[in-house]
């Protein structure tokens, strides 16, 4: 399994689901998927990230990214029950602090 | 030099997954906690990413070589390529410590990441092409 996006939108939110391996290969596709979601909701986006086995700084750099865009509109981004994989490369980059973390819904 | 493991690949990064298991079940020989083995994991494939985004700037037809080394005191791991040279500021260790979202750039995380995993890492890049990166890790952590 390489990476695997669904989309799902509602009124005011938009939800990114990931599954698998995000590197520098599959995070370029992410990083579409995560600014379309931007411009299109309305208030809200959040990213499931609990079934990624993998990230590497592409991803994060991705994530960033995603999150300065939205901020920059005026909308949320939240990441949505992140990996174990997830959080440690989050953390390693000192960065687990700066996202919106919420539990699974 | 004899390495325990030396591979030579495409700088394909559809390729970099394949490099994380070989080095994963490498790395995961040696007792060291799972935390670690995926620290090790990623910082591997990060100088990997680097020479891919970087040596040959998005080129997947130059080489790419891992060498694996288990030394009484530390692994060794050297990653080579024979794309442009990057200035050594590229490889430089920089202070991040818990950066505000303002100050935040997509890129060079990656180079801190290696940093922050390795005990020693010697970036040799050459005088007309390729790089060298040499990472150790101590065996007593």
């Amino acid at each position: 399994m390489t990476m695997k996006i669904d989309r799902s939108r509602s009124d005011q939110t938009v939800v990114i689901t990931v599954k698998g391996e995000v590197d520098l290969y599959t995070s370029p596709d992410l990083r579409s998927a995560i600014m379309k979601a931007v411009r299109k909701a309305k208030a809200h986006v959040a990213v499931d990230l609990a079934g990624v086995e993998y990230m590497d700084s592409s991803g994060v750099a991705t994530l960033v990214e995603g999150f300065k865009s939205a901020h920059e509109q005026s909308k949320t981004f939240t990441l949505v029950a992140p990996s174990d994989s997830v959080m440690k490369v989050l953390q390693l980059a000192k960065l687990d602090g700066i996202f919106e973390i919420s539990p699974a819904p | 030099m004899n390495y325990d493991i030396r591979l030579e690949v495409r700088s394909d990064p559809r390729l970099l997954g394949l490099i994380r298991n070989l080095v994963h079940d490498w790395v995961d020989r040696f007792e060291l906690s799972h935390d670690l083995v995926h620290e090790v994991v990623l910082a591997i494939d990060e100088a990997c990413s680097n020479v891919i985004r970087h040596a040959y700037e998005g080129r997947a037809d130059g080489t790419l070589e891992v060498r694996l080394q288990e030394e009484p005191e530390y692994l060794e791991v050297e990653v080579r390529d024979q794309g442009v040279p990057c200035p050594p500021e590229c490889h430089e260790r920089r202070l991040l410590e818990q950066p505000d979202s303002d100050e935040l750039q997509p890129g060079g995380l990656g180079v801190q990441l290696i940093h922050r995993v390795f005990d020693e890492v010697i970036f040799c890049p050459g005088k007309e092409r390729g790089n060298c990166v040499t990472m150790r890790l101590r065996r007593d952590r």
